[in-house]
C-alpha cells in the first residue's frame, strides 16, 4: 500500500481513535516509519484528537492533588530510607487487548520452535551415540592396555629366554645334570657352569613348589665341604629360564636341598632333592 | 492549555525524571483537567474518575523513566496512560457488577454529562457538539473513550463492519474541520 492509500483508507483515523485492530495498528506503524507523509498525517490527526480531548477538560476536585502530593512525598521519603516503592505494572498501549503477533513472526516462531526441537532431538541422538562411543573407546583402550602389558610380559620373557640361550651357547659352558635323589626321584635340575668366567646358572627343570617358609638352596661341594651357592624360588618360568647363582672356581659336585627361607649355613641332608657331578 | 508555560516540555520531562516534586505539581496543574476529562468520559462517575485520576498521575510519576521523547509528545503518552487506566477501571468494575461494556457505553453516549460537569472550555466544546452529528460523536466516544472494537461498534450502531472505519474517518475529518474554525 502506498502512502496516499494509507492516508485515504481511514486507517489513520481508526488508529488515532484507538479503533484499529492490533494488526492494522502494526501495519500502520510500519508505514509511519516508511513514509514521512503518513507520519505527518498521523500526527495531524492525533493533534486534532488531542484538541478534542482538551476541549472536554474538567477541573478535578482539589483533594486529588493533595492526595498525590502526600503519596509522592511519602514514596520519595521511603526511597531515601531504602524502602522499595511499590512496583506498578503499566500497560501503555492497549488495555486488556490480546497481544498481536504478525503471521510472519508466527511462522518464524514456529520455525524457531521446530529448529529447537530438531536440535534437541539431534542433541539427544548424538549424546547417546557419544556415550556409546565413549564406552567402546574405553573398552578398546583397556584392551589395548592389556595387550601392551601382555606384550611387555612376552618381551621380558623372550629377552630372558634369549639371555638363557646366550648363556648356554657359550662354548666354555659345562652342563651338570642333577637327577633326583632316592627320596625325590622325579626331581631334576641342571647347573650351567662357565669354566672360564666361573659363573654358575641354575635351571630347575622339575622341582616341587616348596611349602611356605621354605626355599631351595644350591650347594657346591668343594674339597668335600658344602659351599652355599644361594637360594632360589620356584616360579612358572624356572623350568625354562636360567637363574644366576654365586660363582665358584672349582666344584666336585652340585646339590639342592630344601631349607628354611633365607637358606642355611649347612645343608639338611635328608632334604636333598637333586645332586650331580660335573663330568 | 491557555495558561502561559514556564517550562518547555523538555524541561518538564527532565524535571520529572530527576524526581522534582515541583515539576510534578506543575504537570498536575497543567494537565489534570484534560486527563480528568478523559477519566470522566470513560467512567461516567465523578468519584471513580477522581480515583482514576490519582492512579493516572501516580503511573506517570512512577514510569516517567520509561517515557521516550523520540517516540512522541509527552501529552500523547499521558493521554494513553489516562485512557488505558480509565478503561481498565471501567472494565474491572463492569466485570464485578456483571455488566457488559456495551451497556455502559450505550447509556453514556448522550450529552447529559456535559451539563453536569463544568468543562474548562465550555464554549469550544458546545460548538463541536453542535456541529458534529450524533453518530459521529458516538463513534469517536465508543472507540476512544470506551475502548470498543470495530466489531462492537458495528453491533452497537448496527452498521456493517466494513463501514466502521469509513464512518470514523468522516467523523474525524468533520471534527478537525470544526476545530480549525474555533
Amino acid at each position: 500500500m502506498g502512502a496516499s492509500r494509507y492516508i485515504s483508507s481511514g486507517l489513520i483515523e481508526a488508529y488515532v481513535s484507538r479503533l484499529a485492530t492490533p494488526q492494522e495498528a502494526q501495519e500502520l506503524e510500519i508505514a509511519i516509519n516508511q513514509y514521512p507523509e503518513v507520519a505527518t498525517a498521523v500526527e495531524d490527526c492525533r493533534l486534532g484528537m488531542e484538541h478534542y480531548i482538551m476541549l472536554q477538560s474538567v477541573t478535578p476536585p482539589t483533594v486529588v492533588k493533595q492526595n498525590l502530593i502526600r503519596i509522592i512525598a511519602d514514596e520519595e521519603a521511603g526511597k531515601l530510607t531504602g524502602e522499595e516503592a511499590e512496583e506498578t505494572q503499566i500497560i501503555e498501549d492497549t488495555p486488556g487487548r490480546k497481544l498481536y503477533v504478525s503471521s510472519s513472526w508466527r511462522w518464524a516462531a514456529v520455525a524457531a520452535i521446530l529448529l529447537l526441537l530438531g536440535s534437541l532431538l539431534l542433541n539427544y541422538i548424538y549424546s547417546a551415540r557419544y556415550s556409546d562411543y565413549q564406552v567402546r573407546y574405553d573398552a578398546l583402550l583397556t584392551s589395548n592396555n592389556t595387550l601392551a602389558s601382555e606384550q611387555n610380559v612376552y618381551r621380558t620373557r623372550m629377552e630372558q629366554l634369549e639371555h638363557s640361550l646366550d648363556i648356554v651357547k657359550d662354548p666354555s659352558m659345562q652342563t651338570v645334570k642333577m637327577p633326583g635323589t632316592k627320596s625325590f626321584p622325579s626331581s631334576l635340575a641342571t647347573v650351567y657352569w662357565n669354566k672360564a668366567s666361573k659363573e654358575v646358572f641354575l635351571m630347575a627343570n622339575n622341582l616341587p613348589q616348596p611349602a611356605a617358609g621354605k626355599q631351595y638352596q644350591l650347594w657346591a661341594i668343594v674339597a668335600g665341604k658344602p659351599m652355599d651357592m644361594g637360594v632360589f624360588d620356584i616360579s612358572t618360568d624356572t623350568a625354562a629360564i636360567l637363574q644366576k647363582m654365586k660363582s665358584v672356581d672349582n666344584a666336585d659336585m652340585f646339590a639342592i636341598t630344601l631349607e628354611n627361607k633365607g637358606g642355611s649355613p649347612a645343608p639338611t641332608m635328608d632334604q636333598m632333592y637333586v645332586a650331580g657331578k660335573p663330568s | 492549555m491557555g495558561t502561559a508555560l514556564t517550562y518547555t516540555e523538555a524541561e518538564l520531562v527532565l524535571g520529572l525524571k530527576s524526581r522534582s516534586e515541583k515539576h510534578f505539581g506543575y504537570l498536575y496543574d497543567h494537565y489534570s483537567p484534560a486527563l480528568f476529562g478523559i477519566a470522566l468520559k470513560v467512567t461516567n462517575d465523578e468519584n471513580i474518575a477522581g480515583d482514576v485520576l490519582q492512579e493516572i498521575f501516580l503511573k506517570i510519576w512512577r514510569s516517567i523513566e520509561r517515557y521516550d521523547t523520540d517516540k512522541g509528545r509527552l501529552f500523547t503518552w499521558m493521554v494513553n496512560i489516562a485512557r488505558n487506566t480509565a478503561i481498565d477501571t471501567l472494565r474491572s468494575k463492569a466485570h464485578k457488577q456483571g455488566l457488559k461494556v456495551q451497556e455502559l457505553s450505550s447509556n453514556s453516549t448522550g450529552t447529559e454529562q456535559f451539563a453536569v460537569h463544568q468543562s474548562v472550555d465550555q464554549i469550544g466544546l458546545t460548538k463541536v457538539i453542535e456541529q458534529l452529528n450524533k453518530e459521529q460523536r458516538i463513534i469517536i466516544d465508543l472507540a476512544y473513550y470506551k475502548g470498543c472494537t470495530q466489531d462492537e461498534i458495528s453491533k452497537i450502531l448496527d452498521i456493517p463492519l466494513g463501514t466502521v472505519k469509513t464512518r470514523m474517518r468522516n467523523a474525524i475529518i468533520q471534527l478537525r474541520t470544526i476545530l480549525k474554525q474555533l
